[in-house]
């Protein structure tokens, strides 16, 4: 045991920086699910667990935006994981052309979220939209969709900006994972004439999956914590559809003035994406095969 | 302890390119590049337009390349100050995070397992609670320790809220490091800080850039701890400082742009200059292959 | 790892340290060497960007008369406004002078005890007395409208005349002239999903509600979204949506998007409001712009004939510590020469009374004073949820919704939340 104390010296620094300014107002945030606080007058009443029961019982609102965060993730998981890992696998090699590829892949994760929101309002306009004008253009009319209006497509409209927005970004990661893939397996691969698909599927993938859990965990997560991106294009609208959890508590703590409420969504918001992280771990741990 | 000489060596290829002419690849390449620049060109061109233009023409080639948003930015604003704000808020920040994310992380991979793992849950649980519901009992607590409208108050706080981030990314990648090499370390009687500054810190090149790129991005374009914190113009960041061209009914958004284009640069030469470590952490996979 | 690589690793990382810790020490030192000791320095916490130069000068005007007094001026969006003052007074760290909206969030501001008593304040006599409701609680006086807002259409001249059309007066009338544009090419009526529900459903519901209060009374249970009225109101939007006399599309609309559409004269009316003049003339300086609201009744059971906000209004924190300095700049900014300046300068109304406004936009909403108009009546609702179920069974309706149902859905949302 005495080799590992050593470590402790590892960890202090930054972990105390984080349990102060981090995890203490955190906690305290947390406690408030408990009470009935409004964020503005300074009494507090202790009300159990009604904040949940409520929640979770008589609220469609809160359903509603369950079900729009449920599809908002899978949507965006599964677009940006397999494009920025296709993207990677392709620009992987240190070539001046390919670093020029990854560097303007990534030039919309730079840019403020208010000026994506600006652009995309524009190309997903109706009436001067540049989306819609150019559908027309190349007679594919029946395309032509109300991109932000319809309840139905709205919440997938938004989804792919987020994508356009950070498929650069995650890249950067599935980069790192595969330039650390000894090149002599690809030599072995070869030699033993194994076919493009074969070699991603036993060489690349398994040794691609701890940059891929980081990918599918980190991208879950940014796709519950997506907050300026719908607040600024729909305001969570038309009628809820576009509303995540992340909207939905801040609209209950700062509209509403519902702090208690916003809390405790603040707390099954964690569980959820704590358990589905946990979830995705396992899932692609298992895929992972040892050499 | 020996280090084993770094071999310079040529990237791995996991796409044969046999079969596939080299311009073939370009195609899905250049489509997407569209994509990514046509909506951003918008951006871009509305920094030559006066605000009539925009509205009367938002998509179309300004009129002419007038860079009159880009001096009256600089003329009326105190750009300069902002600009040199953003980079000490950042710099610092940035480079706080990688230290102790990275000695987190080493311990993390080195410690008895239920330990690490108990550990990298409690830190990574970080990432998954909404900022949301965060900032009210975080503005009054940094109030109460007088850290409200300073730099070092954001510096703070933005270093407690990326850290998780960062040992999330890092431990990924650090858990891949051979492990022989680590311990035929050890045996050598090597201290844990040798380990890590020598043998652990070189072989997680890519993965320092990774983090530090997505570190560098959320603390140059974050506004929300800026907002609650700083009060005095001479204290405000990049983002913060473009908000005022943010109106009502009637935004500025030639202004906006211009702004954003100007804070752009910064984070587009870091990111290239980062690039560079990626190629340097073959060496981890040379040793295992 | 290459020798020059982790020379490179070595420099990123002095650059760093240089870059935060030099520069950090003389970011941290700058600021309190040009300030003089004795300057009492008062900010002034604001949403509107638009308006920053305007205040500016005015500041300085201020500053050169009272030469201890320094005033800084702090600009965020309103959403964002709202939620830092929040964080703020709750650390007893506010603003010392600060803009408040009517309705909802003036309510809160109340209960959270932030306000300081203006009653009897000597600057107020300029600002009529019906002005100064939306800003008193309890016989109180705790903050002051600023700007007056006419939430009403606004229209183009120009299209108007080209088909010689008039503003008309009840609702078979303004169903005519929506049919007249719609034939000749024009969109009647420019409507976004982002803020034209908000603002558009007060000239919609102002003569069919059966009292000034109906909104209030919902909110306390007393009247019901399912009655005749509100349904005949959502009937109304149907009516206008079915026959096409929005542009295509009116939830996927922005606001940009239709300021922009309107700007380009591609619709003949905005329903938005009289903040919109000013802005929509900086974006086609051509534009010949009047208001009006659409009478949703016949001419003789007309009540009113369009809606009045006061709004933006100002307020000194109670827990300032220069209160004296703090209404000193609220009395100057309700000085008419100075109101004037600003009015001028932002193409803003203002309740202030004696302010000769110069703008042709001004012009045209001072001749609104004269006619009978009703407080917004969305502004009545101090219940957001509320607000927000009413918003959005209008939008329901665009959406295809029967009014009924809408209706209905919006009523079970405001039982569900007014129950507590």
């Amino acid at each position: 045991m005495r080799k590992y104390w050593p470590l402790s010296f590892f960890i202090l620094p930054g972990l105390l920086m984080y349990v102060i300014f981090f995890v203490f107002p955190a906690i305290s945030a947390l406690g408030l699910s408990l009470t009935d606080w409004n964020g503005i007058t300074p009494e507090r009443n202790f009300v159990g667990l009604a904040n949940y029961k409520e929640m979770l019982t008589n609220d469609p609102i809160f359903a509603q935006t369950f079900g729009n965060n449920i599809k908002y993730m899978l949507f965006v998981v599964f677009f940006q994981t397999l494009f920025s890992l296709i993207f990677a696998m392709m620009l992987v090699k240190n070539s001046r052309m390919n670093v020029f590829y990854r560097a303007l892949f990534f030039l919309p994760t730079i840019i403020a979220s208010i000026s994506v929101a600006f652009i995309w309002i524009f190309v997903y306009d109706p009436s001067i939209g540049s989306l819609n004008t150019f559908l027309t253009k190349l007679k594919l009319d029946f395309l032509i969709q109300s991109w932000l209006g319809d309840k139905n497509i709205a919440i997938y409209s938004i989804a792919v900006v987020q994508c356009w927005a950070h498929i650069g970004q995650v890249m950067v990661i599935f980069i790192a994972g595969l330039q650390s893939i000894p090149k002599s397996l690809y030599e072995v691969a070869r030699i033993e004439g194994a076919t493009p698909w074969q070699t991603f599927r036993h060489v690349t993938w398994p040794l691609l999956a701890p940059s891929a859990t980081i990918v599918v965990a980190y991208t879950t997560l940014q796709s519950f914590k997506a907050f300026d991106l719908i607040l600024a294009m729909t305001d969570g609208g038309p009628s809820y559809a576009t509303e995540i959890l992340s909207l939905f508590l801040y609209h209950q703590a700062f509209n509403n003035y519902k702090f208690g409420y916003a809390s405790a969504t603040a707390v099954i918001f964690m569980l959820i994406v704590a358990s589905i992280t946990l979830l995705q771990f396992r899932i692609l741990r298992a895929n992972k095969v040892s050499y | 302890m020996s280090l084993p000489a770094p071999e310079p060596q040529k990237s791995a290829q996991p796409v044969p390119s046999r079969k596939w002419p080299e311009f073939l690849r370009h195609i899905p390449l250049v489509l997407y590049s569209l994509i990514i620049i046509t909506p951003l060109s918008l951006v871009f061109f509305a920094t030559f337009k006066d605000l009539s233009q925009l509205y009367t023409n938002p998509l179309g080639l300004p009129r002419s390349w007038d860079l009159a948003n880009y001096t009256r930015l600089f003329q009326n604003e105190n750009m300069v100050v902002y600009f040199k704000n953003s980079m000490i808020v950042t710099f610092t920040s940035v480079f706080f995070i990688l230290f102790f994310g990275s000695m987190i992380s080493y311990a993390i991979i080195r410690m008895p397992k239920w330990t690490g793992a108990i550990l990298f849950s409690f830190i990574t649980l970080g990432m998954m609670i909404p900022t949301q519901v965060n900032m009210i009992p975080t503005y009054v607590f940094f109030a109460k320790l007088d850290l409200l409208n300073k730099h070092l108050g954001l510096i703070i706080v933005t270093v407690a809220t990326l850290l998780p981030i960062c040992v999330f990314i890092l431990t990924g990648f650090m858990k891949t490091l051979p492990k022989g090499l680590i311990e035929a370390a050890m045996i050598d009687g090597a201290s844990h800080w040798k380990i890590y500054t020598r043998l652990v810190l070189p072989l997680s090149g890519p993965a320092l850039a990774t983090a530090a790129i997505f570190c560098f991005v959320i603390a140059w374009n974050d506004l929300l701890y800026p907002l609650l914190f700083i009060k005095s113009a001479e204290l405000k960041t990049l983002p913060l400082a473009l908000l005022q061209f943010q109106g009502e009914y009637l935004t500025d958004y030639p202004m906006i742009f211009s702004g954003v284009v100007v804070a752009s640069i910064p984070m587009v030469i870091i990111y290239t200059f980062l690039q560079k470590y990626f190629i340097a952490g073959m060496t981890a996979g040379s040793m295992k292959g | 790892m290459s020798v020059k690589l982790r020379k490179d690793l070595v420099v990123l990382t002095i650059l760093m340290l240089v870059a935060g810790l030099v520069l950090g020490g003389c970011g941290q030192k700058k600021p309190e060497a040009p300030k003089e000791p004795e300057k009492t320095v008062i900010r002034f916490a604001h949403w509107r960007g638009e308006d920053k130069a305007a205040f500016d000068a005015i500041i300085k005007k201020f500053e050169a008369e009272n030469p201890t007094i320094k005033v800084e001026q702090s600009i965020e969006g309103s959403e964002k406004h709202d939620t830092k003052i929040l964080a703020e007074f709750q650390a007893k760290n506010g603003p010392d002078v600060f803009a408040v909206m009517p309705g909802a969030r003036f309510a809160n501001v109340v209960k959270g005890g932030w306000f300081l008593d203006i009653s009897g304040e000597k600057f107020l006599e300029v600002v009529k007395p019906h002005l100064r409701l939306p800003g008193q609680d309890g016989g109180k006086q705790y903050a002051v409208p600023y700007q007056l807002v006419l939430n009403d259409p606004v229209y183009n001249k120009a299209i108007f005349e080209k088909y010689k059309l008039e503003p008309p007066k009840d609702w078979k009338g303004f169903l005519a002239l929506c049919e007249t544009l719609k034939k000749n090419g024009v969109t009647p009526i420019i409507f976004d999903s982002e803020i034209g529900p908000g603002q558009f459903m007060n000239p919609m519901l102002m003569n069919n509600m059966p009292s000034d209060d109906a909104l209030v009374k919902v909110q306390k249970g007393e009247l019901k979204l399912t009655e005749d009225w509100f349904v005949t109101t959502l009937k109304q939007f149907k009516e206008l949506n079915d026959k096409g006399y929005f542009q295509k599309d009116v939830l996927g609309t922005k606001k940009a998007g239709a300021a922009a559409l309107f700007a380009q004269e591609k619709g003949a009316m905005l329903a938005q409001g009289s903040y919109m003049m000013a802005s929509n003339k900086q974006a086609n300086p051509n534009l010949k712009q009047g208001l009006l609201a659409p009478i949703t009744v016949s001419a003789d059971k007309m009540k009113y004939e369009g809606i009045h906000t006061a709004t933006f209004m100002i307020a000194v924190n109670k827990d300032s510590k220069n209160v004296e300095a703090a209404k000193k700049f609220m009395a100057f900014l309700f000085k008419p020469e100075i109101a004037a300046e600003y009015a001028n300068a932002t193409g803003q109304m203002l309740t202030i009374s004696g302010v000769q406004y110069k703008t042709e936009e001004l012009m045209e909403q001072a001749k609104w004073l004269e006619k009978k108009t009703l407080f917004q009546p969305r502004y009545m609702i101090t219940v957001s949820e509320v607000e927000k179920a009413i918003v959005n069974s209008i939008m329901d309706v665009i959406g295809g919704m029967a009014p009924e149902k809408a209706a209905l859905k919006a009523q079970q949302e405001v039982d569900r939340v007014i129950k507590k």
